[in-house]
C-alpha cells in the first residue's frame, strides 16, 4: 500500500535530497515549496507524515503546523509531522514542539537519522 | 617556534601520510586535496584516513618521543602535508598528572587527570583549531567562521590570526567575557546571538552559505577531530604504549571523544601497543542538557534535539551534537557508559580540584569528577582500575560562571 510523505520546503537542494532518501524508502512524496500550498495538499491528499521547514517564504512552520493540528480535516490532527529547520532563531525547537509537531531535526538533514526517524511513524513500504 | 624552524625541527621525509576522506555514515570516499564539509550524499561528518600499511613500514613509535613540536611531532598521522602550514602556538603534550589526594579520598589510587589546560588559549579546543586552520591553509582557505559555546571561537580567533585568515565568530550572548574579549584581541569579528550554541550555528551556516565563509564548526570539517586525536596518542605513549581502562570525557559535540576512539583503533592497526585493551569510555554530561546520555540509555542510535539546554559548564550546552551517532556508536563500542552531572556536583568538584590537588578545572572538567563519583557509587569501576579524568579548560577563564553561582 502506497505511503504519502508531504514535504513542504522551499529549498530546491533539501527537497532533491529528501526526496532521493524516502524514493528509495519507497514512499510517495508530495511536495510543497510553501506553507499555504502545503496545507492545500494534505487537505485534499491522503498524507502519512508531513516532514515541515519552519523557515517558509509565506506562513512560517510554526502556524503551519498550528492550521494542520486545527484543520477541520480531523486526520491532520494526529498526522506526524516533522520538523526541520536550520534553526536560526532562539527556541524554534521549543516552539515547534509547542505548534504541534512530533519532532524536530535540525540541518544539516543526516539521511540516516531522516529514513530512522520516518519508519518510526511510517514503516517503509519496502 | 615558528611554522619554518618546527618544519626545521621535524624534518620529516614523508610529512603526513594521509590517504583520503570517508564518510562515516555511508562510507563514500573523498579527495583530501580538495575542500570538503560533509558527506553531501548523507550529510554524515567526514573522517580522515591514512595509510596506516605505510606508516608502520616507515615510521618508529619510539621516534615522537625524540621529536620537538608537540602536538605536531604526530604530523605523519595528521592532514597536513606542507610543514610550512603548520600553525603552531604551542599546542599539545599536555601534562598528565597523577591526583593522589583525590585519589587517597576516593580510594582510587590510580587516578589521573589529562589537563588540558595548558594549551594556547588556555582549552583542548586549541588542538581541533590548530589543525583545521593549519590545513585551511593549505587549502587556500581566507576567511573561517564558526559557532561556539565559547573557547572554540577564542582558539580559532588566535590560529586564524596566527595563519593570515580572517575569522567571524557566533556565540551565544551570554558567553563568558574572557571568550569574548580573547576572540577579538586576536582580530575575529565576533557576534553575539540571543540563544544557544545551536542557534549560532544555524545563523553561521547561512552565513557561510550565503557569503562563502567556510566553516569550522564541529564534524561540519574533517580536520578538528584529528588535532583532538592527538589527546589519544598522547595517553598511549605516556602509558608506555598502553591505554588506561577507564576514560572520563565531558562531551559536548564529542570531537575528543570521537577523536580519541579513532586514535585508539589507528594505534591497534599500527600494531603500536603492547596490549590491545581499549579503554571504557565515560561520556559526561550536565543534568540540564543530556542528549548523549538520553539516547544511550534508551538504545537510540541517535540524539533528540534537547529541549531548553541549561548548564554552568557552557561547554556542554549542546542539545545536539552533529555527531551524535559517532559518539553512540563508539561509546557502545568501548563498552562505556553516558553519565549526567548537576551543576552543583560541578561546583563541588571544581572546589575539590583545587583544594585537594592545586588544579583550577574549567567546569567541563570538574565535571568529569563528579560523574567519576557517581560511578564509584554504582561500582561501575574499581579501585585496581587506571582511570583518567579530562580537563578541558582553564578554570580562570569561567569567573564569571563561578562567581555568580
Amino acid at each position: 500500500m502506497t505511503k504519502n510523505i508531504l514535504y513542504i520546503e522551499d529549498n530546491p537542494d533539501n527537497m532533491l535530497l529528501v526526496k532521493r532518501v524516502l524514493l528509495a524508502g519507497g514512499y510517495n512524496v508530495l511536495e510543497a515549496e510553501n506553507g499555504a500550498q502545503g496545507i492545500s495538499v494534505a487537505e485534499n491528499q491522503d498524507v502519512d507524515l508531513i516532514l515541515l521547514d519552519i523557515n517558509l517564504p509565506d506562513i512560517d512552520g510554526y502556524e503551519v503546523a498550528r492550521r494542520l493540528r486545527s484543520n477541520e480535516k480531523r486526520a491532520l490532527a494526529y498526522t506526524p509531522i516533522i520538523a526541520v529547520t536550520a534553526n536560526a532563531l532562539r527556541g524554534d525547537a521549543e516552539k515547534a514542539l509547542e505548534a504541534g509537531c512530533d519532532v524536530y531535526m535540525s540541518k544539516p538533514i543526516n539521511v540516516h537519522e531522516l529514513r530512522a526517524r520516518v519508519e518510526a511513524f511510517v514503516p517503509s513500504p519496502k | 617556534m615558528h611554522a619554518k624552524s618546527l618544519a626545521a625541527a621535524l624534518n620529516p621525509d614523508v610529512v603526513s601520510f594521509i590517504s583520503e576522506l570517508e564518510c562515516s555514515g555511508c562510507g563514500a570516499k573523498y579527495s583530501h586535496e580538495e575542500i570538503h564539509t560533509f558527506c553531501p550524499i548523507c550529510q554524515s561528518p567526514l573522517l580522515v584516513r591514512y595509510d596506516l600499511d605505510l606508516v608502520r613500514k616507515q615510521v618508529d613509535r619510539n621516534a615522537f618521543r625524540c621529536r620537538q613540536g608537540r602536538m605536531w611531532r604526530w604530523h605523519e598521522l595528521l592532514p597536513v602535508k606542507d610543514p610550512g602550514n603548520f600553525v603552531f602556538l604551542g599546542e599539545g603534550d599536555t601534562a598528565l598528572l597523577h591526583l593522589p589526594s583525590l585519589g587517597k579520598e576516593l580510594g582510587y589510587p590510580h587516578l589521573f587527570v589529562k589537563d588540558e589546560s595548558s594549551n594556547p588559549t588556555g582549552s583542548f579546543k586549541a588542538r581541533g583549531l590548530a589543525a583545521a586552520v593549519s590545513k585551511a591553509k593549505e587549502l587556500g582557505i581566507k576567511k573561517v567562521i564558526i559557532p561556539t559555546a565559547g573557547n572554540a571561537g577564542g582558539a580559532m580567533a588566535a590560529y586564524a590570526a596566527r595563519a593570515g585568515i580572517r575569522a567571524l565568530i557566533y556565540m551565544p550572548k551570554d558567553t563568558q567575557r574572557s571568550n569574548i574579549e580573547e576572540s577579538r584581541m586576536a582580530g575575529a569579528e565576533v557576534v553575539l546571538v540571543d540563544g544557544l550554541i545551536s542557534d549560532a550555528a544555524g545563523m553561521a551556516g547561512e552565513k557561510a552559505r550565503t557569503e562563502g565563509w567556510f566553516d569550522l564548526s564541529t564534524f561540519k570539517e574533517p580536520y578538528r577531530t584529528e588535532g583532538k586525536k592527538i589527546m589519544g596518542y598522547e595517553l598511549a605513549e605516556t602509558y608506555d604504549w598502553t591505554l588506561p581502562d577507564v576514560i572520563i570525557y565531558p562531551t559536548g559535540g564529542g570531537t575528543g571523544l570521537v577523536g580519541m576512539w579513532k586514535a585508539f583503533a589507528e594505534l591497534e592497526a599500527l600494531g603500536w601497543l603492547n596490549n590491545t585493551k581499549r579503554p571504557r569510555m565515560v561520556v559526561v554530561q550536565a543534568e540540564g542538557c543530556a542528549p548523549v546520555v538520553k539516547a544511550f540509555e534508551a538504545g537510540a542510535a541517535f540524539c533528540d534535539f534537547w529541549i531548553n539546554a541549561h548548564t554552568l559548564a557552557s561547554g556542554l550546552r549542546v542539545p545536539k551534537s552533529f555527531a551524535d551517532v559517532l559518539i553512540l556508536k563508539d561509546l557502545r563500542e568501548s563498552q562505556g557508559i553516558a553519565v549526567a552531572v548537576s551543576d552543583a556536583s560541578i561546583l563541588e568538584a571544581q572546589h575539590q580540584f583545587g583544594n585537594l590537588e592545586g588544579i583550577f578545572p574549567a567546569p567541563e572538567g570538574a565535571a568529569t569528577l563528579a560523574a567519576l563519583k557517581m560511578l564509584i557509587h554504582q561500582k561501575w569501576v574499581h579501585p585496581e582500575e587506571r582511570i583518567v579524568l579530562f580537563n578541558t579548560g582553564l578554570g580562570l577563564k569561567y569567573l564569571d560562571n563561578v562567581q555568580n553561582q
